[in-house]
């Protein structure tokens, strides 16, 4: 009767040591996934700063490193080059790729609506400058600004920057594009006044058009599937905390921020993650669907193919995992 | 509070000291207001002076290094230009620069993509100081695309140089990073086409250091932002390069600090006011040459007029404190100027108290106040002077008020006092009253009856008081000595008058209305000496008819006239004095006649109602009014009745004595129907005889034949003899009474024989009516068991 409890407790510390290799095996099994978000550290990001520093990639058995870009190499060049093995893009940029034989899986779609926008100067009305200085994404955004340029033959001249706020706040360019949760607060910050007029959203022009996802080469997909699922679905948890949780996620992004001596500030990030966060409720079903829309897919595709931006049309299919 | 009022009403000097530091107040902060005002713009206008001169110099030093920076880049934009396909030398050239240019922090000869055929997609000349070595190299590359960036793009888009919005620059190959603004500088080629771009930078590190040192205030800072609000110098290195001076107002609105900010933006120069950080602070602001930087100094209000604050407190405290040191001694010294008034007013009270012997205070000022006192104790000395006269004469006043209290009582004596005055008889009701308007009365009235008649008077003296009371004395003790023999009213009043009016030397008059009421006949003589006719109140009521004859004592000689009617039974008749009708109110309207015959009309026809509802009636109307004049009222009801005539029998004698017997027979007979008993019929018989005697003896003259009537009446009254005649008129009821102790000889004629009549018969009554003499006799019967 003396020694049974005894026995007990050695089944148990052997049980014990037993998970907990299994468990290191099974971590150790998985490589880790370097992710690269397509800018610098910014609320953008929110989801994934979250999932990391909640511990959501690890739970889900993930290991992943979060490593940025920056404003003159895009992100996708680090996904050829190997350098990591996700990325955020935004769907015509990812389409763009895939038509250009890059092919990509997208494991998780974040926004449900477009964010880009036109701001012009002088309290001009975007629509009416005809043949303008336009700024545009040195790094490849603005498919559908393009698109949209040759289709109301507005003839835009397009000038790539790495960063807009200096040129245009200097009177450098007549109009640039801006993304609603990132340079129109920026040029706002820089005083320069938003109306009614010089405001241009493609999203209330036939132009709305999903934006960020998270994509990996489906070379990478095939070999890692389990692990790209599990990364997307702790990716997923990380945003929806986010959108519970705002302030938090704010602190979180803030170190991130700070960690890279990015030269932004709290205000500014605030308004960053309540727009990106309503950027993710569809306006339909006013859900996080956290899906492709096929017809977006066939939109998107339309438009840049007709503007001889696409060589041919890229199907919601090959975007997604399963074909 | 209650307290502190009280003290104020209370206290001259308190009020005097408070009026006069109040004035002081006001011209004090008047003057100091001004000065204040002045002062405080001296400062704010030193202290704009100071910091434009600050932001001045500043300015002018950062121009002079970006005028180098400017110069040199054009020089070697010179040189470019002359080897514009040595790739190499860009090389040299941009190291050059730093070495003629050893503060600048570096500088790139860039050029568009592909420009060198052999040199690729970058060629980037790019030197920097390390240290002391200047390192020079190829810039550009896939991870740092120049011809994306600010310093390319902004001089080829702008189409001239510009200097760039400060940037963080990062040195990748030692990972460094360092706040720099660049010129930049486009090259063309002879087309005109863009070939490159020549950007020459400066560490504004120096530039921070420079501006932050600035410090005019203790509390000041200054600020430095770009073209697009970026905080490039800030006491609060958080927000350096990471907010923009609009920032802050995303979370609280503040139009002041956005409207600085799109001013500094626009370059302009200038001050404002406005809170920043919790405080007022004055902004200064001036932009930087041709940065596109704007720089403002910050200087806290409080700091800038801090030590005018301080000294304007100080005076305020020193102002305040003299005011009240100021109140208080100006309360001292009025106190104890005014101290002997305070004395003066107590001294003042205990005289006031009745002690009129207090010692005033000796004071040896010849100030307002000594001179006060100097007439106050003349004043003292004059009433306690005043006073003992005071004394005096209430004493006299109060013997003379007991004099006349007794003068009173003894003139309201000589009135009729007894009412009903006759009860025995209920042919007449008789009511008076007299109420003075003094202590003594100038009005009268009176009554008496004599031989069946009524003699009655109503007068008012003129004047009023002892005077008038003396006079009111002599005329009724006239009238009743008068009437006693006189039984004609014109003779009363005209006997009157002679005597009134002979020694008349004060020219005082009487009113007077005599009447002589006849209480068998009911005829009624008068006469009215200037007074109000009386009222006559019977079945209706109305002014008796008067003659107007003047007052007694006017005039000696005046004949007045008599009057005569006849008053029916009941009728009353109503006497007064102008005191009735002319009661007046507290607004001196009359009584008049018109609200006597209001009252009449109301009461029953009963002397003393009449009066007493006349009364009532008048002090309603005069109300609290004082009475203005004696007031007199006497109402006489005349009741005659018919009488029951049992046993009635006359006779008819020639004036011959000789027929005296059949006189005497005639009288028995009467005596006997009348059940006298002998004795009384033979006294009768004795009292007949000589009435009638004395008109065959007196009533026609000598020679002249006449007739005597004799008629005798027995009623319940009594026995009645009238005997009548048409001779001479003659009144022997008018003969005084004989003075029975003189001989026969000594007594005039008829004396005795009216004596003797008085003595037997009860009443004797004589009128002369329609020619006749009417002598009537009567004789009460005693009532048998």
């Amino acid at each position: 009767m003396h020694h049974q409890p005894n026995k007990m407790r050695e089944i148990l510390y052997v049980l014990c040591a037993v998970l907990t290799v299994i468990g290191q095996t099974l971590t150790a099994k998985g490589e880790t996934i370097v992710f690269t978000p397509q800018w610098t550290a910014q609320a953008q990001f929110a989801g994934y700063y979250v999932a990391q520093e909640k511990g959501f990639y690890r739970e889900a058995g993930v290991k992943v490193r979060i490593e940025h870009s920056s404003a003159t190499q895009p992100a996708i060049n680090r996904l050829r080059n190997d350098e990591c093995q996700a990325t955020t893009l935004q769907l015509c940029q990812a389409m763009e790729l895939i038509d250009g034989g890059i092919s990509l899986v997208n494991i998780l779609q974040t926004s449900m609506n477009n964010a880009m926008v036109i701001v012009s100067a002088r309290g001009k009305d975007p629509l009416t400058q005809r043949g303008a200085k336009v700024g545009i994404w040195s790094v490849g955004f603005g498919q559908l600004a393009m698109c949209m340029s040759i289709k109301d033959h507005l003839d835009y001249q397009w000038v790539h920057f790495a960063q807009n706020v200096n040129l245009f706040v200097a009177g450098a360019l007549d109009a640039t594009l801006a993304m609603s949760y990132n340079e129109y607060y920026q040029l706002m910050q820089a005083g320069v006044e938003m109306t009614a007029h010089n405001v241009y959203r493609f999203c209330d022009h036939g132009y709305n058009v999903q934006e960020d996802g998270v994509y990996v080469t489906r070379d990478y997909y095939e070999k890692h599937r389990e692990q790209a699922k599990r990364f997307a679905r702790a990716s997923r948890r990380g945003w929806e905390w986010a959108a519970e949780h705002p302030e938090e996620a704010l602190d979180i992004v803030m170190k991130y921020v700070d960690k890279d001596h990015i030269a932004t500030n709290r205000a500014m990030q605030r308004l960053m993650l309540t727009e990106v966060l309503r950027l993710q409720v569809d306006r339909e079903s006013k859900k996080r669907e956290f899906r492709l829309r096929p017809d977006m897919v066939q939109l998107a595709s339309q438009l840049m193919a007709e503007n001889n931006m696409l060589s041919r049309e890229v199907k919601y299919e090959e975007l997604v995992s399963e074909k | 509070m209650k307290d502190v009022k009280n003290i104020i009403r209370r206290k001259l000097s308190v009020r005097v000291s408070l009026w006069v530091v109040l004035f002081a107040a006001i011209i004090f902060n008047i003057a100091l207001g001004f000065f204040f005002y002045q002062a405080r713009e001296a400062v704010r206008q030193e202290a704009i002076n100071r910091a434009t001169q600050t932001l001045d110099k500043t300015s002018l030093f950062v121009e002079g290094i970006l005028n180098r920076v400017e110069v040199a880049t054009d020089m070697t934009e010179w040189l470019v230009q002359r080897h514009p396909d040595v790739a190499d030398s860009m090389f040299v050239y941009s190291r050059g620069m730093l070495l003629n240019n050893p503060d600048f922090y570096n500088c790139s000869i860039a050029f568009e993509p592909y420009y060198f055929k052999d040199k690729g997609l970058y060629f980037s000349a790019y030197s920097k100081y390390i240290g002391d070595s200047i390192r020079t190299i190829q810039g550009g590359s896939d991870k740092y695309q120049y011809f994306y960036t600010d310093w390319y793009l902004m001089p080829t888009l702008l189409d001239h140089p510009c200097w760039t919005e400060p940037y963080m620059d990062l040195d990748a190959p030692t990972n460094t990073s360092e706040m720099v603004t660049s010129y930049c500088k486009a090259m063309k080629d002879e087309e005109g086409k863009i070939i490159g771009v020549i950007n020459t930078s400066l560490s504004i590190s120096w530039l921070s250091q420079t501006i932050s040192a600035v410090k005019p205030y203790p509390n000041s800072y200054s600020i430095m932002i770009g073209r697009g609000g970026t905080y490039f110098v800030h006491p609060d290195s958080t927000k350096i390069t990471r907010q923009t001076i609009f920032t802050h107002t995303f979370e609280e609105p503040d139009t002041a600090l956005t409207a600085l900010g799109h001013a500094m933006q626009r370059g302009e120069e200038g001050i404002k006011l406005m809170h920043m950080g919790g405080q007022k602070c004055y902004v200064f602001y001036k932009p930087l040459g041709k940065t596109g930087c704007s720089m403002a100094i910050v200087c806290p209000e409080s700091d800038i007029f801090g030590g005018f604050d301080r000294l304007r407190q100080s005076v305020r405290i020193i102002v305040l404190v003299g005011l009240l040191l100021m109140l208080f001694f100006f309360i001292r010294i009025i106190t104890s100027e005014l101290s002997p008034l305070h004395r003066l007013a107590q001294e003042a009270k205990t005289i006031a108290s009745g002690q009129f012997d207090t010692k005033l205070p000796e004071l040896q000022r010849i100030d307002e106040i000594g001179q006060l006192s100097n007439s106050f104790a003349d004043m003292q000395q004059s009433l306690v002077k005043y006073i003992e006269e005071l004394k005096n004469t209430t004493a006299q006043k109060a013997s003379i008020e007991s004099d006349l209290r007794i003068a009173s009582s003894i003139q309201m004596t000589m009135l009729p006092k007894k009412y009903p005055p006759y009860p025995e008889r209920d042919d007449i009701n008789i009511y008076g009253q007299l109420v003075s308007a003094k202590e003594v009365g100038g009005d009268l009235f009176d009554f008496f009856m004599r031989d069946e008649k009524l003699f009655f008077c109503i007068g008012d003296v003129s004047g009023k008081g002892v005077p008038a009371s003396l006079v009111m004395a002599v005329t009724r003790t006239l009238f009743r000595a008068i009437a006693v023999h006189e039984s004609l009213p014109d003779h009363i009043v005209t006997d009157m008058n002679e005597t009134m009016s002979a020694n008349n030397e004060s020219d005082m008059f009487v009113t007077l209305f005599i009447g002589v009421l006849d209480m068998l006949t009911g005829r009624m003589r008068y006469c009215n000496a200037g007074h109000d006719a009386p009222i006559l109140i019977g079945s209706g009521a109305g002014l008796l008819p008067c003659d107007s004859n003047i007052p007694v004592g006017v005039m000696q000689g005046w004949k007045y006239t008599l009057q005569e009617t006849t008053i029916d039974p009941w009728t009353t008749i109503f006497l007064y004095t102008d005191g009735l009708t002319e009661a007046e109110d507290k607004d001196h309207a009359q009584f008049q006649e018109k609200r006597i015959f209001d009252v009449i009309s109301h009461v029953p026809n009963e002397p003393k109602q009449i009066i007493e509802a006349m009364t009532q009636a008048v002090h309603q109307f005069v109300g609290e009014a004082e009475q203005s004049d004696d007031l007199t009222m006497l109402a006489l009801q005349y009741k005659h009745q018919q009488q029951d005539i049992r046993y009635q029998r006359s006779m008819t004698l020639p004036n011959d004595i000789q027929t005296v017997p059949k006189l005497s027979e005639f009288v028995e007979k009467v005596c006997e129907a009348a059940d006298i008993d002998m004795g009384t019929c033979m006294q009768m018989n004795l009292a007949i005889e000589e009435a009638v005697v004395n008109v065959m003896n007196y009533a026609y003259p000598k020679g002249v034949k006449g007739m005597v009537n004799i008629d005798a009446t027995i009623s319940d009254k009594g026995l009645k003899f009238v005997i009548s005649d048409n001779g001479v008129p003659f009144d022997p009821t008018a003969k005084e009474d004989v003075d029975t102790s003189l001989s026969a000889e000594e007594r005039g004629i008829g004396g005795l024989g009216i004596h003797l009549i008085r003595q037997i018969m009860d009443s004797i009554n004589y009128e002369y009516v329609e020619g006749r003499n009417v002598l009537t006799l009567l004789k009460r019967l005693k009532v048998k068991d």
